[in-house]
């Protein structure tokens, strides 16, 4: 499986490692999925408690966490052993296993939308697990079960702030999901397949030099349309400003997530934040050239981080500049305007794509 | 006025039950069951507490909670200048299930109070609280007030109390701070058994007051019982 | 945006009464005369309150109820019903209406100005009197099941009470058609992010949308009234004021006393203390409009924004000239009756220098404000045409303050009903027609360059006054005795709109009777106006714009 020239990373585990058959496999699959979660975990490690608040900060002319340990750095692990050692509070009238279920589906939905990213090379690895068929399918598929643990936890909540964050969040998913997915479409057209490293491998041509630079034909540039519609749609997919309104702290409190304390709200947390990432993973894939970048192929990792970063960075000063939309006009903007700007998107890049070819 | 109430009531007894009930939960807040069966001080489970109540300390998360006029300061403190988040405890958070410590900033009257004891019950344990100004210590300048609890202390446990009214933005920072210090240094704050609590409308003692309200109080309603003569 | 002409005045309406001419237009409703210091009082009987109003409002042009006040005397109840008129707001007259020791009944007058109805509610509760025709008499501020009527004479402070936290009811259940249609009853607060302080709202739901909603206040009531009964004149009142509107109004706050209590005790305040007086609102008032747009960007916005750090470190700066001025940051007790307490901080350069710096930089930030907040699309997106407060509406609430202004009522008692030194300088007040949430931000954002105006030529004054004519205070008695049964109302424009204060001296150096208009306590009666039908965000941005600060609510 793969194409002839990557060698997946689960391959090079076995490889490496020098483990046979079957079980070989599964545990070679295994240590690499373990490997790249915990990678993007780390990531949200030091999103959550530090990078966002010192993002925010110098938005706001503030310095932020510069007390425990250097640059605050400490906070990591302090905020985290903090929180998971809380008391866990379980509301009367909860949907018991609905209301357990919920905070581990969310950061699981994100974290299983990255085994099909390929996340470029560092060195020998190839961080990238899996690359089916239907790669960019997939990953929509699981990123949108992140709507369903909303609903759960909503619903299962037994409290009616988050019940109304539930809702509003089934109702932007559906607004937003068909967009998105629409848009996307549109960068299978060119790239011609749903396989993640074959999107990434179509974006690796020259679309014109200027002045001896080489800017690659990434989707971005080819069409820039598409990008920023991509852009806007997944930022009310991962539920950010100027789309947070499941969550709408001042509106409904917390949402979803208003009941939950300790653990439980460490979970919804971390999967906030790996769902940002997986957004900025899929725009990396879909619109900027996965990996690529200057310099050799092996660093390509530390450009797919840039860029991911880059795109959290993005959601930070959306965060601190935009002001948040009323649900019926975010309703009205994914509907009357998204949907149809994306389906226009979608025509014009089938008809140029089919001229051209 | 003043002559009729006087500051330090005769009655001594409400102050020492109060002050003896506060005893009792000592330390309750830190010591674990497991910490019992390990028996008085292992290395491992108090270097454990170290490192937990180190993280305790130094990452806070507050509740978005306004009273009055000190909760204008309150907003300067995590505001630009003062940026209270420098010291990891600047996060606000809006519902008390994800809040750390408590920050009471201004005058607690009897409507306000049980709806306060709820939200104090909302959040998770360890808690603290910060009493911020002079009206959560006594009821500060609304001490004589016919509906102002004399001090916040009356119904939640305050672990720091910051006099001022208000209090400086550098005032509840300071605070803050030794609040964090205290909680890193392991210092237990005494639980609190308070003299105002929340009871079923048909536990109070069938006084002449409760007779008078029978009819407009259902039996398992949530009350709270203020005893004006004898607060402080 | 529409800019139309606010409606000129009628000139009918702006005629002048003489008190006589009033009298004839009233016939026999007057049973007696009572006249206040500021105004001519009718008494008249307890059944005829609506008549009366009714006769003033349509035939005379008293179409603003400024407040009503409750109080006990030895041997009577006694509600006052002090009308104005919002074209000019000097054309004022008290309407008294006794009520029986015993059996204190009166009759409502909710039907005439819909603004009576919390007004009543609140005389009920602290004084016990009873309104007959009222539409839904309960306590507003105490909780309900509160023994006794604190304000009154016979009312024992140590008894002991009980508080209840109840579920609340849906008050629409009964209204479903059928077992399909369905509303949520939710609660807002009294612990929110979004209702600054602990207010509460009962709101009833219908999906996302707003059916009903009840604000319901009460939970800082600090009795601040009583506060003030317990004081001295001289000294023991002033400092409670601040603690009124404590979003750093409090200058102005100190005004609305120091004016109504030297109009009561004839006491001249010397010109260059005037001028201090005016500047030191004037920053007053830049601070709480900025604390305005802090937290309106905080309800809209969502978080800590950008927009809220910007405005809180404008306010920073503010209260930093405050502080040199004053001694204090939030609560500055610096007026005394009859002036102020000290003179400008030494070396005056300095701080005059200060002043123009912030002066200076101040249009700078406006603009940053104008391009992260008014101009921003999502932002104008979310407030304009929402909250609709229409004029006759906000006139009939007796909403006054940016809210009145946002609505096109064209009311500030800085030009109307000048006090301090605001006749002599060259300011506008601003009006926007809108009616919107975006237009009460607009009408305080640019109320904030009027600030700024003001404070400019204030400094150049008091930069130029001869030194040896720097008189800060009047010579006032150590202890002020205002004549008995002297009784005042005196408003001030404050940050909010109009904070009047009504006293009644009884001989002694501790008034008899200390009421408080707060502008905030009507403002917020018209929030159900601007709310209902709503969606859950708009009530929280109109409430925003409302810009209540619920120690003036609940006083």
């Amino acid at each position: 499986m793969g194409t002839a020239s990557v060698q997946l990373f689960p391959e090079f585990i076995a490889e490496t490692l020098g483990l046979p058959g079957v079980i070989g496999e599964v545990v070679a699959a295994l240590i690499a999925a373990a490997v790249v979660g915990n990678v993007v975990l780390a990531f949200t490690g030091v999103a959550g408690p530090w990078a966002k608040r010192k993002i925010t900060a110098a938005f706001t002319d503030r310095i932020a966490v510069n007390r425990v340990g250097p640059f605050g750095l400490l906070i990591i692990p302090a905020s985290a052993v903090q929180l998971l050692a809380k008391e866990l509070i379980v509301p009367e009238g909860v949907d018991r296993p609905t209301w357990d279920l919920a905070p581990i589906v969310l950061p699981a939905s994100a974290l299983l939308g990255f085994s099909v990213i390929p996340m470029g090379r560092l060195g020998p690895i190839n961080f990238h697990l899996a690359d089916p068929e239907v790669g960019l399918a997939l990953v929509f598929a699981f990123a949108s079960i992140a709507s369903v643990s909303l609903v759960m936890a909503g619903y299962a909540s037994n409290n009616k702030y988050s019940m109304l964050g539930g809702l509003r969040a089934v109702a932007q998913n559906l607004a937003y999901e068909i967009p998105l997915i629409v848009t996307a479409m549109s960068v299978v057209i060119f790239a011609g397949t749903l396989r993640m490293s074959g999107i990434v491998a179509a974006q690796e041509t020259v679309l014109f030099s200027v002045a001896g630079f080489d800017i690659p034909s990434w989707y971005a540039f080819v069409n820039p349309f598409a990008f920023v519609l991509f852009l806007t749609a997944n930022m009310a997919e991962i539920g950010r400003n100027p789309f947070d309104i499941p969550e709408a702290p001042t509106e409904i409190v917390a949402g979803y997530q208003t009941e939950y304390s300790s653990a439980y709200f460490v979970l919804f947390y971390l999967g906030e934040f790996v769902h940002v990432f997986l957004g900025g993973a899929i725009i990396a894939v879909t619109f900027l050239g996965g990996a690529a970048g200057p310099g050799p192929e092996s660093i390509g990792f530390l450009w797919f981080v840039v860029k991911i970063w880059g795109f959290f960075l993005f959601t930070q000063w959306a965060r601190s500049a935009l002001p948040r939309v009323r649900i019926d006009q975010l309703i009205e903007i994914g509907w009357k305007g998204m949907l149809v700007l994306s389906f226009a998107n979608l025509v014009l890049t089938a008809v140029i794509v089919g001229v051209i070819a | 006025m003043s002559s009729e109430q006087p500051f330090i009531t005769d009655e001594s007894s409400v102050v020492t039950e109060t002050r003896d009930s506060r005893m009792e939960g000592q330390g309750a807040r830190f010591n674990s069951r497991l910490r019992e069966a390990f028996g008085s001080s292992p290395f491992i489970l108090t270097k454990f507490d170290k490192f937990l109540n180190w993280c305790r300390g130094s990452s806070m998360f507050m509740l978005q909670f306004g009273i009055a006029c000190c909760s204008i300061e309150m907003m300067h403190t995590y505001a630009v200048k003062h940026d209270l988040d420098r010291f990891g405890s600047g996060v606000p958070r809006a519902s008390p299930r994800q809040a750390d410590v408590m920050i009471v900033p201004g005058t607690i009257v009897s409507k306000f109070a049980p709806r306060m004891k709820r939200v104090y019950d909302q959040m998770p344990e360890p808690k603290f609280v910060v009493g911020m100004g002079s009206c959560t210590i006594s009821g500060g300048p609304f001490q004589e007030g016919y509906n102002v609890i004399k001090g916040a202390e009356e119904v939640i446990p305050i672990d720091i109390h910051v006099p001022g009214c208000p209090p400086r933005p550098e005032a509840l920072v300071y605070g803050v701070v030794k609040l964090q210090e205290r909680v890193a240094n392991g210092e237990a704050a005494p639980v609190t058994v308070k003299p105002y609590e929340l009871e079923e409308f048909s536990d109070l003692e069938r006084d002449e007051l409760v007779e008078t309200l029978a009819d407009e109080i259902e039996d398992d309603e949530l009350v709270m019982r203020y005893n004006f003569a004898d607060s402080p | 945006m529409s800019l139309e002409a606010p409606d000129t005045p009628d000139t009918d309406a702006a005629d002048e009464h003489t008190p006589d001419e009033l009298a004839a237009l009233l016939g026999d409703l007057v049973v007696d005369r009572d006249d206040h210091l500021n105004a001519p009082g009718f008494v008249i009987r307890p059944d005829t309150v609506q008549e009366t109003l009714s006769v003033l409002k349509e035939q005379a042009g008293y179409d603003h109820l400024s407040v009503v006040t409750a109080q006990e005397y030895e041997n009577r109840y006694e509600s006052i019903y002090h009308l104005k008129k919002f074209d000019d707001p000097t054309q004022e007259v008290s309407v008294v209406v006794p009520a029986d020791t015993d059996d204190p009944v009166s009759e409502s007058a909710e039907p005439v100005f819909r603004t009576a109805d919390w007004h009543e509610r609140e005389a009920y509760d602290l004084m016990g009197i009873e309104y007959d025709d009222h539409p839904d008499l309960r306590r507003i501020l105490l909780p309900e099941t509160w023994q006794g009527h604190p304000l009154s004479m016979d009312y024992d402070k140590d008894r002991p009470q009980i508080a209840t936290l109840p579920e609340h009811a849906n008050p629409l259940e009964d209204h479903h058609k059928d077992a399909k249609s369905d509303t949520m009853f939710l609660n807002i607060g009294p612990h929110h992010p979004a209702t600054h302080g602990v207010l509460h709202l009962k709101t009833t739901l219908d999906g996302e949308q707003v059916v009903d909603v009840e604000p319901d206040i009460g939970y800082l009531h600090r009795c601040e009234e009583q506060m003030a009964q317990n004081g001295t004149y001289r000294h023991q009142i002033m400092p409670y004021p601040d603690r009124w509107d404590y979003i750093s109004a409090g200058l102005l706050n100190e005004w609305a006393y120091a004016r109504a209590a030297e109009d009561l005790a004839d006491i001249e305040v010397p010109e260059y203390a005037q001028v201090i007086r005016t500047m030191g609102a004037e920053m007053c008032r830049i601070a709480a409009h900025m604390l305005a747009l802090a937290t309106f960007a905080l309800d809209v916005n969502g978080d800590f924004t950008a927009t809220f750090m910007y405005a809180i470190n404008d306010r920073e700066r503010v209260q930093n000239l405050l502080e040199d001025l004053t001694g204090q940051r939030l609560m500055f007790n610096y007026f005394r009756l009859g002036g102020v307490v000290w003179d400008l901080p030494k070396p005056r350069e300095e701080f005059f220098s200060k002043t123009r710096d912030f002066l200076d930089q101040l249009p700078g930030s406006i603009e940053e404000y104008h391009n992260l907040v008014t101009a921003n699309e999502i932002f104008q997106m979310r407030t304009i045409d929402t909250g609709i407060l229409p004029p006759d509406v906000a006139k009939d609430y007796g909403a006054t303050g940016p809210v009145a202004r946002g609505s096109g009522v064209d009311y500030d008692l800085r030009r109307d009903d000048p006090y301090g030194y605001y006749d002599e300088l060259d300011w506008d007040v601003v009006t926007e027609a809108g009616c919107d949430n975006y237009s009460r931000l607009l009408v305080r954002m640019r109320e904030v360059e009027e600030s700024a105006k003001i404070i400019g030529q204030c400094v150049d004054l008091l930069e130029d006054w001869p030194e040896d004519e720097r008189t800060i205070q009047a010579n006032v008695p150590r202890t002020l005795r205002p004549d008995d049964d002297a009784e005042i109302y005196r408003a001030v424009e404050a940050a909010k709109g109009e904070l009047g204060i009504y006293m009644r001296a009884d001989g002694t150096d501790k008034p008899a009777r200390f009421k408080i208009r707060s502008p905030c306590f009507s403002n917020l009666q018209t929030l159900p106006e601007m709310a209902n039908g709503e969606y859950i965000p708009d009530v929280i941005a109109a409430l925003g714009s409302l810009d209540i600060v619920l120690g003036e609510v609940d006083r």
